[in-house]
């Protein structure tokens, strides 16, 4: 599988 | 007045888990994994789950990077990298601790 940067989207 | 407490680095021999309070959970109704913490809403995506899904207490950092690198096609160090920073970010946000 190809590997991309992990991004975690903060949000209550 | 108490000093600030020291920050914890994240390097290759850390063992982390999750923040008490602080559930890794796969969200039924958003068919999403999703990170609960108080006051917080985490949504990582596919690469974040990935490592979050290793995070238990047990495997160390290098042992996290071992796993992936097995799966993905990345030098290693690329993905030590990635993996380091977004550990050190969530304990900097109290998310995983030691």
């Amino acid at each position: 599988m190809k590997w991309t940067t992990p991004r975690i989207v903060e949000i209550v | 007045m108490n000093a600030a407490p020291e920050r914890v680095i994240v390097d290759g021999t850390s063992r982390l888990r999750f923040a008490p309070h602080v559930k890794f959970r796969h969200d039924e109704t958003r068919g999403r994994w999703v990170v609960l913490a108080p006051e917080r809403l985490l949504l990582p995506d596919d690469l974040a789950v990935e490592i979050l899904r290793l995070v238990d207490g047990s495997l160390s950092v290098n042992g996290i990077v071992d796993d992936l690198a097995r799966r993905f096609e990345a030098p290693r160090e690329v993905i030590a990298a990635d993996v380091t920073q977004m550990l050190q970010d969530l304990v900097d946000k109290a998310v995983l601790a030691p």
